[in-house]
């Protein structure tokens, strides 16, 4: 085999050598065990899954931490990987949209696809251009991935080479998680005053976490760096009226400048906010404070509950 | 190229070994070590992507040196120098800068993707692309996507349509996917989707229609549009606009389909044909002159015309398309008008910022605007002005420029 690739990769050179050469680094010192291969699109179902099947597959993710779910995209063999997939699980709605190519590619190829957003009681988005079209973002409430892993669980057990039972126990324990997630954010939120359940935000993820938890979300313009140069209070109006007229203390916006935004606020239309970021759409790197999902929605239920009570 | 179907056979071959020896657990969420080919480009590389737009006006002076102002920042760098440039188009990301012996395509760097519902932000080094081949001016179209897609080029004195392949751009490496010749004449090649339009000359010389292109750069059987004295493009979230003397075509890409509607102006209001459109990057309601005294408002979502009667003598207008509907002028005296696009009134002016630049002809003022704020070039005054429009038309910033910004483009966008 090896003598073969040499050879194959001296007569095609530069680029064919490397990928072989690469394919030799990540693959065949550890032989395939057999066992299933679940392509996973987002970092966040990927983690879902693993949880879910343990080492009865091979996941692989294809979305990296710290990457945008709409635009990540994926390389050749990537692509290679996921129409020779046992199963492909992506989230749907729309998300996908850099890699929904790859993915009906896929599913012309006949491979079996688990799309999550098919599980889940699926909300619109309520205003902006996209009003009325469905918002892929179910992960911000825990509850609807109970659902999504109800579904799962049947694609998985169905898989060949993977014990049901097995697979069974595990999406239960990992159920048993995300309720208790889910019943640490309704406490975490039950120390905050109805009134003040507002979240002030530039973010456009967080209809389901509203939904779940009763909360209003408050679109608001967060001026950027152009606009908070030489401010003006027109500037600022739009967030300051969203302020005044939830009585919350914090801004929930993902900002490159928070510091002059707060600068600003007090100083243009006198009021004091503290302005925190949210996990969104992605899982972290190690160390990044957002390994893995539960992690995530835990994070975000204390910044949120810390900043409203 | 004789190497490329052996090449693909072998990538055919070779994959899926790699798949049968994937390490079991070990792919999960890792970097990515095995060389992934489209990374190898630099599509990626460098890329980062930001929590706000990476606003900035890039430059051509009259010698052809691009520089970059960020206006994030307040900082300028220099990008490229090209030798003298003629004219200067954007889709707010490239810059396609007429040149002797064609147009050069320079990287701003900085862009914006627009998903909807939302929006996302990148920076990578800017730098320049090369130099697209062709003989005299060429007129742009480009669409809102600057990583996707088509950009067309239509040399207008020689007739040759170029369409460039986009992603090409992004990964920083120039492909046409084809090179058509017509006629010359004042021309466009508009891409629509994986389609195009291109405009075709009648016997008078001017264009009196667009055909429809299939991704090849084949026609597509039947499908010719008239379109008297074609003129002006623009592309919004909707679709993509043609100007005809008698209104304008909408054409949106369905994937496969390509669809071309025709929006009438309204009958029994005569006013000059809209002949450019401006509009803030991706939203539906676009405006143009009708004449120095009358604004043709057009929104691509409702498919309909609106004829404003303008408060002042203009020279350049915009649409911002925001909650208050602002429309933005440049008076023939060199100010910044900002008007109410319901009402037609004048809500507030800027003094004059391009008084000189109008009245030497050393270069057209650009202007260019987002959300919050637009901004000015005043290629003579050697200034960049940001105007707050919403408080007054308050003058934000001013940044003075070491050379005269002879062609601006707004970028990032």
């Amino acid at each position: 085999m090896n003598g073969m690739r040499r050879t194959l990769a001296v007569r095609v050179g530069g680029l064919l050598s490397a990928l072989l050469v690469g394919a030799t680094l990540v693959g065949c010192d550890e032989a395939s065990d057999g066992r299933p291969v679940i392509v996973v699109s987002t970092n966040i179902l990927g983690d879902v899954v693993e949880e879910v099947v343990g080492s009865e597959a091979q996941v692989v993710t294809l979305m990296r931490p710290d990457a945008d779910p709409h635009s990540f995209e994926i390389s050749a063999r990537d692509a290679a990987r996921l129409r020779s997939a046992d199963l492909v699980v992506s989230n749907g709605l729309g998300l996908e949209e850099g890699l929904q190519q790859h993915l009906d590619a896929a599913d012309d190829d006949g491979v079996p696809g688990f799309v999550a957003g098919q599980a889940v009681d699926v909300i619109d988005y309520a205003d902006g251009d996209a009003a009325g079209t469905p918002d892929p973002h179910f992960w911000t409430d825990p509850a609807r991935m109970v659902d999504v892993v109800d579904g799962l669980v049947e694609a998985l057990a169905g898989l060949d080479g993977v014990d049901a039972a097995t697979v069974r126990e595990q999406a239960t324990a990992y159920t048993e998680q995300l309720r208790a997630v889910d019943a640490a954010m309704t406490s975490e939120f039950a120390a905050v005053p109805a009134a003040r359940r507002a979240l002030v935000t530039n973010h456009h993820v967080f209809g389901y976490l509203a939904d779940r938890y009763d909360f209003r979300i408050v679109g608001s313009v967060i001026p950027g760096g152009t606009t908070l140069a030489a401010p003006s209070a027109s500037d600022l109006a739009d967030l300051v009226s969203a302020v005044e007229e939830t009585g919350v203390r914090t801004v929930f916006a993902e900002s490159s400048s928070p510091d002059r935004l707060v600068r600003a606020l007090a100083e243009e239309a006198g009021i004091e906010v503290d302005v925190v970021e949210l996990y969104t759409e992605s899982l972290t790197a190690e160390g990044g404070g957002a390994e893995d999902y539960l992690t995530m929605m835990r994070v975000n239920a204390e910044r949120i509950a810390g900043g409203l009570r | 190229m004789p190497s490329r179907a052996p090449a693909l056979a072998l990538m055919g071959l070779i994959v899926p070994i790699g798949l049968a020896c994937s390490a079991p657990g070990q792919d999960t969420a890792a970097p990515r070590d095995e060389p992934a080919t489209e990374e190898d480009h630099g599509k990626v590389a460098g890329a980062a992507e930001l929590s706000e737009p990476a606003y900035g006006l890039t430059t051509v002076d009259p010698s052809g040196v691009v520089r970059h102002l960020d206006l994030v920042e307040g900082a300028e760098t220099g990008i490229a120098d090209l030798g003298p440039a003629t004219k200067v188009q954007t889709d707010g990301r490239f810059l396609f800068v007429d040149v002797a012996g064609g147009v050069d395509v320079v990287d701003s760097g900085v862009w914006t993707w627009d998903h909807v519902d939302h929006f996302h932000y990148y920076r990578a080094e800017p730098r320049g692309v090369g130099r697209l081949t062709g003989a005299g001016p060429s007129n742009v179209a480009t669409t809102t996507s600057s990583t996707s897609g088509g950009t067309g080029v239509f040399f207008t004195e020689t007739g040759e349509a170029v369409l460039l392949d986009t992603a090409a751009l992004a990964d920083g490496g120039l492909t046409e996917r084809y090179r058509l010749e017509v006629p010359p004449h004042e021309g466009l090649l508009v891409p629509v989707g994986e389609h195009a339009l291109l405009t075709e000359p009648g016997p008078d010389g001017t264009p009196d229609r667009v055909v429809a292109l299939d991704p090849e750069g084949e026609r597509l059987p039947g499908a010719a549009h008239r379109c008297e004295r074609a003129s002006g493009t623009i592309t919004t979230r909707v679709g993509t606009v043609v100007g005809c003397a008698d209104g304008a075509l909408l054409a949106t890409s369905d994937g496969d389909r390509l669809k071309v509607e025709r929006i009438p102006y309204p009958a029994g209001r005569p006013a000059p044909r809209a002949t450019s459109f401006a509009g803030r990057d991706g939203r539906p309601t676009v405006a143009a002159l009708a004449g120095r005294d009358r604004i043709w408002l057009l929104d691509n979502r409702q498919r309909a015309w609106r004829l404003l009667d303008a408060p002042v003598a203009l020279r350049q207008v915009t649409a911002v398309d925001d909650d208050d509907e602002h429309v933005l002028g440049l008076t023939v005296d060199g100010r910044v008008a900002v008007i109410d696009g319901v009402t037609g009134d004048l809500l507030s002016t800027t003094p004059p910022l391009a008084a000189a630049s109008l009245g030497s002809g050393v270069g057209e003022p650009v202007l260019v605007v987002d959300q919050q704020r637009a901004y000015l070039s005043a290629p003579a005054e050697r200034r960049l002005h940001e105007i707050d429009f919403r408080d007054g038309a308050r003058v934000a910033r001013t940044f003075p420029t070491p050379t005269s910004p002879l062609f601006t483009a707004g970028t990032g966008r």
